[in-house]
């Protein structure tokens, strides 16, 4: 019985210094844990963890700023695009009144057919490509380009619509003129 | 007209592959083309027109006349509104059928490099078809799969299944390596290539892009577009009064083209061209080339200066046909001739990006 008590007694012992492999208290192990209370290890972990945790608080917020400046990207590119919208919209409504006012032109008794016929085919091609513009805009976010090529398809539809818009000018220039 | 020994053929795989004319009006096509094609063919090659063989007889009056129903037709000049499938292009080659890929396009978002080998489309070998049997097999429903393998410019082999997509290309591409400035322009679309362009080389200066570096402008794939889009893409680069050409219309009457004023790019210029290059592609580069302004790299152009006018017939159906020839500065025009390039290259270089930009480092420090 005695050896029975006494086999237990060590074994119990065995089980608990296997958990006791590490120093720090908070690891659970007993002897270790003691040890390191008594031989100042255990502030070094503690400065250690501190150390570490100051460290993904730092990436934290690194990762908080980026988001951040990411949202604010967003958001700057969503306002730039609406308003892109907002002017190619306002542009589609300038060019169907001029087509209508060319319509108008060549129904009436103007001497030059042939510079109105050319008029009119010129607003309806810009009247094509002013649709095309507006419809790539829409396109814009989810079209599979990468975040450099979006960019760049955004300035490009910006230079384009500043082309379109001096076009527009001429035509109307144009259609003024034919109509005097 | 010479090809050269890399014949190139590119087919948008995303366009309809045209059928056989339907009812057209015969009476109104021999008007048309007696009255203004740029020469007046004969009548007794007008008289034999008939629905049935008009495709090859209307070749035979002019190379590049064809005839298009209201469905079929897309004009050349203008953007393409709705893009759909692989996202590539395909380029014959004496080597084998290979991709061109499209920015934000399917094969582009699923990482395959531009210039790779088409070898099997869904377990279908592509050796011994035509380029048009290939383009039919890799066309398809919206959202369906299409299975590709490959030879990937590094050589490796590589299975890869692509989804049909809509997409809409880029006007002016960035080609890798960007930093080097390499664009590259497919299109000549009338009024948009130009500010694309202007808006890309600006772009790439905000990024840090040398000022005074090589501006390389990769036109392997440009089959053309509007022959004027062509000529104000030159006017960016040549001081105002420059002849960019002369247009020839019927009964041999020249327009001069002239360089206008305004903002002007200075820095050098080298142009990747090759026997896809054609028609106002060629005519840019002929302009930029031949008033000393652009370096050639590559190998021999297709060899068309003429352009082609489309003429919408009283059923909705469109005759094209060649209504103007282009002569260079030079005082000749290209067709049937090419362009020859300051320096040449190989197949196999012609096809590297890598290897192309090389050369333009030597061409630009040598010659």
């Amino acid at each position: 019985m005695k050896k029975t008590v006494l086999i237990m007694i060590l074994f119990a012992g065995m089980v608990i210094g296997g958990c006791a492999t590490h120093n720090d208290p908070r690891d659970g192990g007993f002897f270790g844990g003691v040890a390191g209370l008594s031989g100042g290890s255990y502030k070094k972990r503690v400065a250690e963890r501190e150390e570490r945790l100051e460290e993904l608080r730092a990436a934290q917020r690194a990762l908080d700023s980026e988001k951040g400046q990411l949202e604010v990207q967003k958001s700057t590119a969503q306002a730039q695009l609406n308003k892109d919208q907002a002017r190619v919209k306002a542009m589609q409504s300038e060019i169907a009144a001029l087509d209508k006012k060319t319509k108008s032109l060549a129904a009436s008794q103007v001497t030059d057919k042939q510079r109105v016929a050319d008029l009119q085919k010129r607003v309806v091609s810009l009247k094509g490509k002013m649709n095309q513009q507006a419809s790539s805009l829409d396109d814009l976010e989810g079209s599979g380009l990468g975040d450099v090529d979006m960019d760049l398809r955004r300035k490009q539809l910006e230079k384009q619509r500043d082309s379109l818009r001096r076009e527009y000018d001429l035509l109307m220039k144009m259609q003024i003129e034919l109509a005097q | 007209m010479r090809i050269g020994s890399l014949l190139i053929l590119a087919v948008t795989v995303v366009l309809t592959i045209h059928t056989a004319a339907q009812s057209a009006p015969l009476d109104e096509i021999r008007r048309v083309l007696w009255e203004d094609a740029l020469v007046q063919p004969d009548p007794g090659a007008l008289e034999i027109l008939d629905e049935s063989s008009l495709p090859e007889l209307l070749k035979q009056i002019d190379p590049y006349a064809r005839y298009f129903t209201a469905r079929e037709y897309r004009s050349p000049t203008t953007r393409r509104e709705g893009w759909l499938g692989i996202g590539g292009e395909l380029i014959v080659g004496s080597g084998g059928i290979f991709l061109s890929v499209y920015k934000g396009g399917a094969a582009d978002i699923a990482g395959v490099p531009d210039r790779s080998k088409l070898l099997e489309v869904d377990g279908k070998t592509v050796a011994g078809l035509e380029p048009q049997a290939v383009a039919a097999l890799l066309k398809g429903a919206e959202g369906s799969i299409v299975h590709l393998t490959l030879d990937l410019p590094d050589e490796r082999q590589s299975s890869v299944a692509l989804i049909r997509t809509a997409f809409k290309p880029l006007d002016v591409e960035l080609v890798p390596p960007g930093d080097r400035q390499v664009l590259r322009i497919r299109e000549f679309i009338a009024g948009m290539t130009r500010p694309a362009l202007q808006a890309t080389i600006d772009f790439l200066a905000r990024k840090g892009a040398p000022i005074n570096g090589s501006l390389i402008l990769d036109l392997r794939d440009a089959g053309g577009g509007d022959l004027y889009e062509a000529f104000d893409l030159a006017d960016l680069f040549l001081p105002p009064g420059t002849l960019l050409g002369k247009v020839q219309t019927r009964g041999g009457e020249f327009t001069e083209i002239r360089a206008s004023p305004g903002k002007k790019y200075l820095m050098p210029v080298v142009l990747i061209v090759g026997p896809g290059t054609a028609s106002s592609a060629e005519i840019f580069a002929g302009a930029l080339h031949q008033q000393g302004r652009a370096k050639l790299l590559g190998q021999q152009t297709y060899g068309k200066c003429s352009s082609q006018t489309d003429t919408h017939l009283s059923d909705g159906s469109v005759l094209r046909y060649t209504n103007r020839e282009v002569v260079l500065p030079g005082g000749s025009s290209c067709s049937g001739a090419g362009l020859l390039p300051d320096r040449e290259v190989s197949d196999a270089e012609l096809i590297d990006i890598v290897l192309l930009v090389g050369e333009v480092d030597s061409l630009s420090v040598t010659e």
